[in-house]
């Protein structure tokens, strides 16, 4: 098992936003993690990423504790993460945040072909790669922001709520890129609030509610179930 | 917000008697001369503190008002002739003249407001300087004002100066207790917490500023005018010293910033300590020993003597807010012209920030009474849209009407003034403003606009509502989440608003708590108020809203009925993907 | 009007004297630009070591080539320990403000007290040199101080725009945490560059010392002209502060040749508001 999660309470000051959390991802999986907003599905994800410290839990990458890991120092496990509403470096242009992605030692070894691998992935990145981040359209930031996560040679890949503020026909065309990444290998644990588009992808799914996991399986037994209309839509 | 607990008045005024009458009990030159000193540091440093301690705007240019002042008084005095008395006054205005033209600059710039300001004033104190002494205001040589006529109190010229010099700190320090006291200090203390969260609850911001600066400057300019007198010569190098700048700085920090009071203990502390330890050629040991001085004071105890005084007192004695509540007939204020029909109209609203389109033509009606449900996936444009609305951010394109009237481009204090609140998704408090302050604050500036009494009345109420009652004293920080949320939410109802906007206000909750939020939207609607919420607990928007509108991706896709919209085959494809559209 | 040689003239002397501007405002607006700090302590230090080099050269003969690599290694160190205590104590933004400020007057009265208030001037063998370019003199070290400013400048631009280290600082300034997320640790890499700020305002220092008279109140006089050519110059950007120098340099020269010496402090300041009051958004 890659990444093993058990019993994560992560809070913000006072009472935990999210409680008793237990998921695996293997390795070569693709794992989403469901809920509509406010379920704690970022804080979640920016656990992991060592963005936020946890109240209490283990988050066991192969072997080591990122829970209790300096912020700098969780990507070096093999975690890359895509952050929610992009987070991209602005004022840099593209291929500068792609070699940030890059930084870490191990990986700045491998600069040059991370980069045609992306370009390769992205072929609209290519012609923009002296473009500054912050004048670029949404669904491109997201393309960039993937490639920065995937310059860092990551096992495990990160990505919240990637669909976030993408027109439909964009969001198609990443998780399409999302299948070829995870076609060559790699794990990728997604959380998304675009419910149809995560289970169409993933190979299994946790529902998150309120802080919680209140399921988990296959996607087509999840949507089965009544219950996810009636979160998402009320009625 | 209060100061020192009042002292027995008797003593006050025991103590003022003896202040007045020095000059007459025949000490030493060397007493009544450092007591000038004293008082002159006094009004220094409280005026300073007006607007650079409440609000915290910190100016490095103290020493330009100063100098006006002085040459102010020293060119009508000695070279027009105008009797001295009424040089003070007309320093006075020329000083708060220059101040406000300066802020009037550096107060529009939204960006590193804070350290723009403080380096502006470091420039302007440059160029008056630079100003004086190239005209023939001074010319180089200097200005004399020994032949300078003046008024003998207490038989002498030096007991009129002393009075003076007296004068100027009671009217500085009664200035400063005034402001703290007011409607304008309330806001100056609130812009020092979140200027922006001020401005969009009805606090003037950029108003209150400029006349914070311009009465600091103008006592400033009284002082000079009085030290001009005091000195007899003045030049250009000793009138614009550093040491004019720097210690009312020092002066406020260390007796407290926020306290009406404070700057006068720390001028005390610090003109005695100079005093004690050097003076004359050896005064710039004395300056760095204070440089040295203020970085301790503020690593180590940066609330200031005073405050941190007053903080221990209270923690030792706490405070019981006995404010007797008021139950309130209706919510909303009356609106000026009669009832509308249509509370919001929003015509093509468009909005981008750099490369992103965050609203699209959104065209919105918000019916009077109305409870309007504002839903979407992330990023689909909700908080934009009520940050235009409130005035936050301008629009790019298209037309937003309250009431009839157009407010899109009306700055954020207006529209609040106009019947408009909000409570903000992550709570946004005033943290050295206590729980009912900040309630207080939006009764003052609110709709409602309430005096200073009633406002406290108002807040207390709100509180009670929200049931926040037993922490009125406390401070932000120690309220948990919860009830930092319900504070937002008291906050904006004490604006007494027509239209309340809410940023999920459920999250979080658990389910007993959501159903009594429930009802106390319900409420607040049947007390006359149109309600617009964004909410992602779909149950409570189902359960609450009259209509509901569904934005993606910046566009308005869906607007009906609750049951309507959330079975719309566009809105469930948003939702759940096109596959689960059943 | 002066003659077009007079004029020339006093923009070639404008153009270094902005250059020397130029080298003050590199090690300010790196700060404020990339650490979120004013400091304003910085034209202190630039002063101390100004008075140091000047010291150590007359009075014990070390030349500035000695004396200068040695107070920019002490500048270095001295950096690094104030960012320490900026950590230590979580000084945010305004308050770093106050304690520079402090700093600044704290040094003034060092510097006072070791070396008086009498103006001081370094003779040097160099100092009336001057390079003729056909009827224009270019004084020697006006133009090695220019040529100093430019080469620091355009090396401190290609550090940020080239190196790992540099690009990990513009990303750390953006975002920490998530820069945290690709391995940056933004606290230590601003120890290095707290340290290179400092180090900058000590290569000023000898420069001022080999071409300006030295008195502690020079201090003062040139905050607002540096401060003007940081913001005009934006922060954090090495090129612009330089360009600013420049600008402002050419400015006062050309206010000094066609009108009064004396009103040439006001020229930045007019600058500036101009910027304010027509591009608020400049900044």
């Amino acid at each position: 098992m890659l990444l093993e999660v058990r019993e994560l309470a992560v809070g913000y000051g006072g009472a935990p936003a999210i409680l008793d959390i237990a998921l695996d991802v293997d390795a070569g999986e693709i794992v989403s993690v469901i809920g509509p907003n406010g379920a704690g599905k970022s804080t979640l994800i920016n656990a992991i990423a060592g963005l936020l410290r946890p109240q209490r839990g283990r988050i066991d990458l192969a072997g080591a504790d990122l829970a209790t890991l300096a912020p700098h120092r969780v990507c070096e496990h093999g975690v890359a993460l895509v952050p929610e509403g992009r987070r991209l470096f602005t004022g840099m242009t593209v291929e500068e945040n792609l070699e940030i992605g890059c930084y870490r030692p191990t990986a700045r070894r491998n600069r040059a072909a991370g980069l045609e691998r992306v370009y390769a992935l992205f072929p609209v990145l290519a012609e923009r790669r002296h473009q500054i981040a912050g004048t670029m359209s949404g669904g491109q930031q997201q393309m960039v922001a993937i490639g920065r996560a995937l310059m860092a040679e990551p096992r495990l890949l990160l990505l919240d709520e990637p669909s976030l503020g993408l027109a439909p026909a964009i969001v198609g065309e990443l998780f399409d890129v999302l299948r070829r990444i995870h076609a060559e290998g790699m794990a990728v644990l997604l959380v998304e609030q675009n419910v149809g588009q995560a289970l169409d992808l993933a190979d299994r799914a946790y529902v998150l509610e309120e802080g919680r996991i209140v399921a988990e399986g296959l996607p087509d037994s999840l949507l089965a179930q009544a219950r996810i209309r009636e979160v998402y839509l009320g009625v | 917000m209060s100061g020192i607990r009042p002292l027995p008045a008797l003593v006050v005024l025991a103590l003022a008697a003896l202040l007045v009458a020095v000059p007459a009990l025949g000490l030493p030159a060397f007493y009544v001369s450092f007591l000038y000193v004293a008082c002159n540091w006094v009004s220094l440093a409280t005026s300073w503190a007006m607007l650079s301690g409440y609000a915290g705007y910190w100016s490095f240019g103290h020493a330009a008002f100063f100098g006006v002042g002085v040459y102010a008084a020293g060119t009508l005095a000695a070279k027009l002739g105008v009797p001295f008395l009424l040089t003070i006054p007309a320093a006075a205005a020329l000083s708060a003249l220059l101040g406000a033209a300066v802020g009037f600059v550096v107060f529009r710039v939204k960006r590193l407001r804070g350290e723009l300001f403080a380096l502006m004033t470091i420039s302007v104190t440059a160029v008056v300087a630079t100003i004086i002494s190239n005209t023939p205001i001074d010319g180089g040589s200097g200005v004399y004002l020994i032949g300078v006529a003046l008024p003998e109190l207490f038989g002498s010229q030096n007991g009129t100066i002393y009075l003076l010099g007296l004068g100027m700190a009671v009217i500085a320090m009664a200035s400063s207790y005034a402001v703290a006291h007011s409607r304008l200090g309330l806001g100056l203390f609130a812009i020092h917490d979140d200027e922006d969260v001020a401005e969009v609850k009805g606090v003037p911001t950029f108003r209150y500023k400029l006349a914070a600066f311009a009465l600091s400057a103008a006592i400033a300019g009284a002082v000079g005018a009085v030290y001009s007198i005091y000195v007899s010569y003045v030049t250009v190098s000793e009138t614009f010293e550093i040491t004019v700048t720097m210690y009312p700085v020092v002066m406020t920090i260390l007796g407290g910033a926020r306290n009406w009071a404070g700057p006068a203990l720390g001028a005390v502390i610090v003109t005695s300590a100079l005093y004690g330890l050097a003076s004359g050629p050896q005064a710039y040991l004395g300056r760095g020993a204070i440089a040295i001085g203020l970085v301790l004071v503020i690593l180590l105890l940066p609330q200031g003597v005073l405050t941190s005084i007053v903080n221990l007192w209270h923690r030792r004695h706490p405070r019981r807010i006995v404010v007797p509540s008021r139950v309130a007939p209706a919510i909303a204020t009356p609106p000026r012209s009669g009832p509308a029909a249509v509370a919001l109209d929003c015509r093509g609203v468009t909005k981008a920030f750099g490369g992103i389109q965050a609203l699209k033509g959104v065209t919105l009606a918000v019916n009077a009474g109305e409870i309007l449900g504002l839903v979407g996936p992330n990023g689909s444009g909700k908080s934009t849209l009520i940050n235009v609305i409130t005035g936050h951010y301008p629009i790019d394109r298209g037309s937003i009407a309250f009431e009839g009237a157009r407010i899109d481009a009306l700055p954020a204090h207006r529209v609040a003034a106009l019947g408009i609140a909000r409570s903000y998704q992550i709570p946004r408090p005033f943290n050295h403003l206590s729980v009912l302050d900040n309630v207080a604050l939006a009764a003052r500036f609110g709709t409602a606009h309430q005096p200073g009494g009633e406002a406290a009345a108002e807040a207390m109420h709100w509180l009670d509502y929200t049931g926040l009652a037993a922490k009125a004293a406390d401070l932000p920080q120690q309220l948990n989440l919860h009830e930092r949320k319900f504070l937002e939410l008291a906050r904006a109802l004490a604006a007494r608003p027509r239209l309340l906007l809410l940023d999920e206000v459920m999250s979080g909750l658990n389910p007993g708590e959501i159903d009594a939020a429930l009802r106390l939207v319900r409420d607040i609607r049947d007390g006359g108020t149109t309600i617009v919420f964004v909410e992602h607990l779909m149950r409570a928007v189902v359960a609450l809203s009259d209509r509901v509108a569904v934005l993606n991706e910046g566009a308005l896709i869906a607007l009906g009925t609750p049951q309507e919209t959330m079975r719309d085959a566009e809105v469930v494809s948003v939702y759940l993907g096109k596959a689960h559209v059943a | 009007m002066p003659s077009a040689t007079l004029l020339t003239q006093s923009l070639i002397t404008g153009v270094l004297a902005g250059a020397l501007y130029g080298l003050l405002a590199l090690g300010l607006s790196l700060s404020w630009g990339l650490l979120r700090l004013v400091n304003i302590g910085h034209f202190a230090m630039a002063l101390l070591g100004a008075y140091l080099t000047w010291y150590l050269g007359s009075a014990l003969g070390i030349p500035p080539y000695v004396s200068g690599p040695v107070i920019v290694a002490a500048f270095f160190l001295y950096g690094v320990a104030l960012h320490w205590v900026f950590m230590r104590f979580r000084v945010a933004e305004m308050a770093s403000m106050l304690i520079t400020f402090s700093i600044a007057v704290f040094l003034e009265s060092v510097i006072q007290a070791l070396w008086t208030a009498d103006f001081r001037r370094y003779e040097t063998a160099w100092a009336s040199s001057s390079v003729v370019v056909g009827p224009f003199f270019v004084p020697t070290l006006n133009l090695a101080a220019a040529i100093m400013a430019s080469v620091l400048a355009v090396l401190t631009w290609a550090w940020l725009r080239w190196t790992y280290v540099g690009k990990a600082l513009r990303a750390g300034a953006e975002d920490a945490p998530i820069a945290a997320a690709f391995g940056i640790n933004h606290r230590r890499l601003s120890y290095i560059l707290s340290g290179v700020c400092a180090a900058y305002a000590g290569v000023a220092g000898v420069f001022i010392a080999l071409i300006a008279t030295l008195a502690p109140s020079e201090i003062w006089t040139w905050v607002g002209v540096v401060f003007a050519v940081v913001i005009i110059g934006r922060l954090g950007n090495p090129l612009g502060a330089l360009a600013g120098g420049v600008l402002i340099g050419a400015c006062e020269a050309t206010t000094m040749a066609v009108a009064d010496p004396a009103w040439a402090p006001l020229v930045s300041f007019s600058v500036l508001i101009a910027l304010l009051l027509f591009k608020p958004r400049w900044i």
